[in-house]
């Protein structure tokens, strides 16, 4: 098995109409072995901006941490927050100087430009390879099924309760053909006045 | 130089012999109350390659069966001709045509007598069952098998399962009519099945061919994928 | 009869200028000396009722079958060289088992006639290829419900099998098969079969009937195989005895002139 799908967990990413959404389900196992349904694989990094970290997971909480370090370091020096595409950008580099002993995740960054409030979602592979779709970015174990489900489901400018609804399902369908995704799921709607978060049951198998 | 090139001579030279390809090609089957379908798309390729833009993979088995399968195009050819061979067999012997759950159940111990080099294929067949019902019967290539209402399979496989889950199983939706959908339905769900399919997975695409199981006969289709 | 033999009664396999195979022809004389069974096939099932001499007061009756399952929707009744009835429906039983075993269903009741009679005419003289020296002594009668019905099949040792509406085989045949000819009509009750079955075994059989002496099966769609028990056999010989001519109290009035 993949080192990438040791303890399973699978993020998916949309564009709205003036919203953007990530969503994820909550599983932490080792290979089979469910241990946690309570795992964070998403963080708000900004008021309208969040990172997603699919991968192996001690990989997506010592990436995080260098994340924030880097990411407060440029807020701090060039006193302005820091956008979507510039922080995907610095990840992008930060996972490049480990080109030849890669952290094992693929990030995958959310966010409405501080400027322009233009949705964007993209992500990369391991060593730092940027993609920023028009669409939806999907990472993770149940990364084919999301692709199938994102596919026929996303439609251009989803209104943020329609994205809900179309993230969630497209997640929580992707998820139950996949043995190592579940165990309950988060979804984040980034609007420009407000983020919500709603939690989302699934079954426990 | 010499004793090197007698060196490169005395050492052995491991040669290796794949008995399998990958041909790549999705299926995708429903049964409903009265009807089934089955699809593929008509890529054949290997690697980067594409052989053909218009080879279907649906075997018209009996006038209630049709098989439908992808994986190593020789072994697709090699099992659907034996099958057949077995139900004219079948016919000789018992004087009529094999039933689609008679079927269901030779093929798995046919599969299954190629335990230790089996037919490389990810199999579906659908058909109408002895009352008439819709049935459809997926395979793994050492036979194991399963009635199911749908089924995704081959290349796209674990793309489309999910989505047949939710549009045609009406997996965590609530608040809707969870009566089994009408054939019209069905074929919508599978053509947009395959059409996203066509999108992310470079094995399946060019094409679909489709074939409608009724009492009144088998009906067939054929639409446009994208062909990139 | 015993006077014709020639050479030509040598090898079983071996025709005789007039085209004749002497063994198969005596082998098919030999079930006509076997106990009598009867089968009778009606809209709503099959019925098969069989003799059993007990020859000794010694004899521990329950111990001669001579119907026996052959899977949940047939029965078998045999006539003639018991032991050899026992491969057949040996060979019967295996065809049942893998045919379901590989197609899911119930076999016909053509098909396992059929299959038993593949093995009835391998019968030869070379080591090879042959499964019995001779041609099985016996008859049977296959009584089952398929994806056609109720059917009854008759095979006889040459190994060519009919299907009958009605059948008798062994000693009292040629009797019980004028007599089902006699009562046999289309829209028959099962019911009206089994009294048949019994009121003409009960007459051209030595005995007197009684529920040691006779087997009697039925196969219906909601029972299948069903082989009835002495106690049930013996509330069907009640209804049998119940319409007796009173003046010929061991003969039954049905089939009678």
């Amino acid at each position: 098995m993949s080192i990438m799908t040791y303890n399973g967990g699978s993020i998916v990413a949309m564009t709205g109409k003036n919203c953007v959404a990530i969503a994820c389900d909550k599983r932490f196992g080792i290979q089979g072995t469910a241990l946690a349904d309570n795992f964070q694989r998403i963080f708000q990094v900004g008021p309208h901006m969040f990172v997603g970290l699919p991968g192996l997971g001690t990989d997506t909480q010592t990436v995080y941490q260098k994340i924030r370090f880097r990411q407060n370091l440029y807020e701090l020096k060039e006193n302005r927050k820091m956008s979507p595409k510039v922080l995907l950008s610095m990840i992008s580099n930060m996972l490049y100087e480990r080109r030849f002993g890669p952290y094992f995740v693929e990030p995958m960054v959310v966010g409405l430009d501080p400027e322009t409030a233009q949705p964007i979602v993209g992500n990369m592979d391991l060593i730092g390879c940027v993609n920023i779709p028009s669409d939806f970015v999907v990472g993770g174990p149940s990364s084919d099924q999301l692709y199938g489900m994102c596919e026929t489901l996303w439609e251009p400018n989803l209104e943020p309760d329609d994205l809900f609804e179309t993230i969630a399902q497209a997640l929580v369908n992707a998820c139950e053909r996949n043995a190592v995704s579940g165990w309950g799921a988060v979804v984040h709607i980034i609007e420009q006045d407000k983020v919500t978060v709603r939690h989302v049951k699934t079954r426990m198998d | 130089m010499a004793l090197v090139t007698k060196q490169i001579l005395d050492t052995p030279i491991q040669h290796h012999f794949s008995p399998y390809s990958d041909n790549g090609g999705t299926t995708v089957a429903v049964a409903g109350p009265d009807y089934a379908i089955i699809a593929s798309d008509t890529r054949l390729s290997a690697g980067y390659s594409i052989y053909t833009r218009e080879q279907s993979k649906l075997f018209t088995l009996s006038e209630t069966t049709v098989l439908g399968s992808s994986g190593c195009w020789c072994d697709i050819l090699s099992l659907t001709r034996i099958i057949e061979a077995r139900m004219q067999m079948y016919l000789h012997e018992h004087n009529k045509v094999m039933s689609t759950t008679s079927l269901a159940k030779m093929i798995s111990i046919m599969m299954y007598g190629k335990r230790f080099f089996p037919y490389y294929t990810s199999t579906i067949i659908a058909g109408l069952d002895p009352e008439g019902k819709g049935c459809v019967y997926s395979y793994d290539p050492i036979g194991h098998t399963e009635r199911a209402n749908f089924r995704a399979g081959g290349s796209s496989g674990a793309l489309l399962q999910a989505l047949l889950d939710n549009q045609l199983g009406f997996k965590n939706q609530e608040n809707v009519d969870k009566t089994p959908v009408s054939l019209e339905k069905a074929i919508t769900v599978v053509k947009d099945a395959f059409t996203a399919a066509a999108e992310r997975d470079i094995y399946t695409g060019d094409g679909v061919h489709l074939c409608a199981i009724t009492k009144d006969g088998i009906k067939e289709f054929n639409f446009e994928l994208r062909k990139d | 009869m015993f006077l014709t033999r020639s050479e030509y009664d040598r090898g079983v396999n071996t025709f005789s200028p007039e085209g004749r195979l002497f063994q198969v022809e005596y082998a098919i004389e030999a079930i006509k000396l076997g106990s009598t069974a009867i089968g009778i096939s009606t809209s709503e099932g099959v019925v098969l009722a069989a003799e059993k001499r007990i020859t000794s007061v010694l004899m521990e009756p329950s111990s001669i079958k001579k119907i026996v399952e052959i899977d949940k929707h047939i029965g078998c009744a045999a006539s003639g060289l018991i032991a050899d009835s026992r491969i057949l429906t040996d060979r019967a039983r295996v065809e049942c088992a893998n045919h379901w075993f590989t197609y899911d269903e119930k076999m016909d009741i053509e098909s396992v006639a059929q299959a038993v009679s593949n093995l009835a005419i391998q019968f030869g003289d070379s080591d090879e290829e042959s499964a019995m020296s001779r041609p099985f002594g016996v008859a049977m009668l296959f009584a089952g419900m398929d994806s056609k019905g109720p059917q009854l099949f008759h095979l006889d040792p040459s190994g060519t099998y009919t299907q009958f509406d009605a059948k008798a085989i062994g000693s009292g045949s040629e009797g019980a098969q004028q007599s089902l000819q006699e009562v046999y009509h289309d829209s028959m009750t099962l019911k009206e079969a089994i009294n048949h079955v019994l009121t003409i075994l009960k007459q051209v059989m030595e005995e007197k009937l009684n529920s040691t002496n006779v087997e009697l099966c039925t196969v219906s769609p909601d029972k299948m195989y069903h082989l009835y028990s002495k106690e049930e056999l013996e509330a069907e010989l009640a209804k049998v005895s119940s319409i007796h001519d009173p003046s010929r109290p061991d003969v039954a009035v049905i089939g009678e002139p």
